[in-house]
């Protein structure tokens, strides 16, 4: 194996449903084989060339973390092969679990060790780790006290500093704040530039377009599509019960379609959806973007069990945007909420300029002046 | 050895983890092996007056307790390690050997202050600065071995089948009275006139001859016989065989059962 060569062939793993994971010597006395298999990898078949960067898609139990899971070396396979050459360094869960009790810092050195450095070669990272980290004075505090956002920072600091050949990353990166992840996305290209392969598990079209040049789309366990990254997210698109939202209509305090709206309106967000197969856990997205595509507001809820047409609608008491150009895009799909790119039934919204303010966030506030008043 | 490093976290780990916050820290480490010698000792020399004529009894006492508490303690400790190490084993790919066996070290390393603590008390009371002393080192590196390689079997066989845990602590009580700790073999009760009770006792039982030999160095001065000797090879050679058999049966679906 070259270093950062993939190699899938035919890997396929099963997993043992037990109402508990641990089996008890009980169960064992009596040969009972706690039941229903589920099989997480189906004959997988992937080859990555070093330097590549593979965006894998799919719904949630599509068998995408098992994949990274089993080329990580962390679960053996059934039957087939799951390797990858040279150094392999894997970004799968977030959690405190390298160690809460302990600070940033002792975390780094663990780490480090679980990925067989020595010392002296982790303690020459630590000042690149704590600089991209941005963790400051947080690097000496324990880890029990981090947000989510900190201990992705963390995480990802010293994945990204470990000279990986291939670098695995689950969806993780979507915990962190739009400025870190730009910088996580130039720090991946640059190891990829130095040779690094890249498998990223992502249900953000945005993450996998900045990055990746080739997708995967698994469907319970198996490879349905392999190609590139703009037929891979139509295919992902398409694939299942993804409903095509057929209308999104705005109307106003009386019910009435309007394109129109004064600041402070009512307004009713009406989308009805058509489900062309019928829906598990039917999500429902909506969000209201800016002319650029930026996202002001997102909002999503879970529709349940579904077929055929279902209307769901989603009320605003008080618009809160002032005077500009503005778009209401919707869409459904089942089991995970929709992403951005997914909402293709898109209205225009004109909100009308008005004396309140400028910008785009209505604040109704209310100015009032009078003297300093004299400190006692 | 290349996971040296890790080996020295996962130590540190393991040491700092369970009494991290705590004010005694690390020294909590000695308190309960303490504790427990002490409550055997006041026990059965001052309650129940067990001296079986020997002289220096409380000494006699604690040097074999010193070896039962290592043994005792290290295995209960190792049982849920991989458990407890759950985040770990989940996310990184590395040698989980390394896990019990950092546990197993810091028993050693508590053993060995107790060793420390109670050798030089035993060579001024008892007058035991033999030859046989020298032998002390072997008997500690066999009886680490032991404990090591049951330790490696434990904790993965508990990541399987969690009645392991408690199913150790059960029989570690029965096996404390079996060992022949508070009175040497031929002395407990209704060995003399039976003579394979005492046979089974003392080779039935892998913990015996360390008590007896550790026992025999320091409080008597005498070096264990060549069969002693023999066979604590051979159980640690046997156990540490069983732990790398359990890890190779065992040890690779490990993230998914822990």
């Amino acid at each position: 194996m070259r270093p950062g060569e993939v190699v899938l062939e035919q890997a396929t793993r099963r997993f043992e449903l037990r109402p508990e994971r641990a089996r008890t010597l009980k169960e064992l006395a009596m040969r009972h084989r706690g039941g229903s298999r589920v099989t997480a990898l189906d004959g997988v078949s992937v080859h990555l060339e070093p330097g590549e960067a593979l965006g894998l898609i799919g719904r949630n139990g599509a068998g995408k973390t098992s994949t990274l899971r089993c080329l990580a070396g962390i679960v053996p396979l059934d039957s087939g092969r799951a390797e990858c050459g040279g150094r392999v360094v894997s970004l799968i869960e977030l959690g405190a679990g390298f160690g809460a009790e302990f600070s940033g810092r002792e975390n780094v050195l663990l780490n480090g060790a679980l990925h067989g450095f020595s010392r002296p070669e982790i303690e020459g990272r630590m000042d690149a780790i704590a600089e991209f980290s941005e963790l400051g004075d947080f690097l000496d505090v324990p880890v029990k006290a981090y947000s989510s956002g900190m201990e992705l920072r963390l995480g990802f600091s010293i994945a990204a500093h470990l000279d990986a050949d291939v670098m695995l990353i689950d969806e993780v990166l979507a915990v962190g704040d739009e400025s870190f992840q730009r910088r996580c996305l130039a720090r991946i290209r640059e190891r990829m530039d130095a040779g690094a392969t890249l498998v990223l598990v992502s249900h953000d079209p945005r993450a996998i377009e900045a990055v990746c040049r080739r997708v995967v789309v698994l469907e319970r366990g198996r490879v349905v599509f392999d190609g590139g990254v703009a037929e891979g997210l139509a295919h992902y698109r398409s694939s299942g019960a993804v409903a095509a939202s057929a209308g999104i209509e705005l109307l106003d305090a009386d019910g009435r379609p309007r394109a129109a709206f004064e600041p402070g309106e009512a307004l009713r967000v009406r989308m009805a959806l058509a489900f062309e197969q019928p829906a598990e856990r039917a999500m429902a997205a909506l969000e209201v973007r800016d002319l650029r595509g930026a996202v002001l507001f997102r909002t999503d809820t879970a529709l349940g069990a579904v077929e055929g047409d279902v209307v769901a609608c989603f009320d605003v008491a008080r618009l809160a945007l002032l005077g500009g150009e503005y778009e209401v895009a919707a869409g459904a799909a089942d089991h995970d909420p929709p992403a951005s790119g997914m909402l293709r039934s898109v209205a225009r919204l004109s909100v009308a300029s008005t004396f309140e303010g400028e910008g785009i966030a209505d604040l109704r506030g209310s100015w009032s002046v009078a003297a300093r008043e004299p400190v006692p | 050895m290349r996971h040296r490093f890790l080996f020295e976290q996962l130590v540190r780990r393991e040491l700092r983890q369970k009494y991290k916050g705590s004010v005694l820290g690390v020294a909590w480490y000695l308190v309960n092996p303490l504790v427990l010698m002490g409550a055997y000792a006041l026990v059965f020399s001052v309650l129940l007056k067990v001296t079986g004529g020997i002289q220096d009894y409380p000494l006699f006492l604690l040097i074999g307790l010193v070896v039962w508490v290592f043994f005792s303690q290290g295995l209960l400790a190792a049982a849920p390690s991989l458990v407890d190490n759950a985040a770990l084993v989940r996310k990184v790919p590395f040698p989980r050997e390394t896990i019990p066996a950092s546990v197993a070290t810091v028993q050693l390393a508590t053993f060995l202050v107790m060793l420390a603590l109670l050798v030089p008390v035993a060579l001024a009371v008892r007058g035991t600065l033999d030859p046989a002393l020298l032998l002390l080192p072997l008997l500690v590196a066999l009886l680490f071995g032991l404990v090591l390689g049951l330790s490696l079997a434990v904790a993965v066989l508990h990541a399987h089948y969690r009645d392991v845990e408690p199913v150790l602590g059960a029989a570690l009580l029965p096996w404390f009275f079996v060992t022949p700790i508070f009175l040497p073999v031929d002395e407990l009760p209704g060995v003399s006139e039976r003579e394979w009770l005492g046979n089974l006792l003392e080779w039935g039982n892998p913990v015996a001859p360390f008590v007896d030999s550790v026992r025999g160095v320091l409080f008597e001065g005498a070096a264990p016989a060549a069969g002693q000797l023999a066979y604590m090879a051979a159980a640690t050679a046997l156990a540490l065989g069983l732990g790398a058999l359990a890890f190779r049966r065992l040890g690779r679906d490990l993230a998914v059962v822990v």
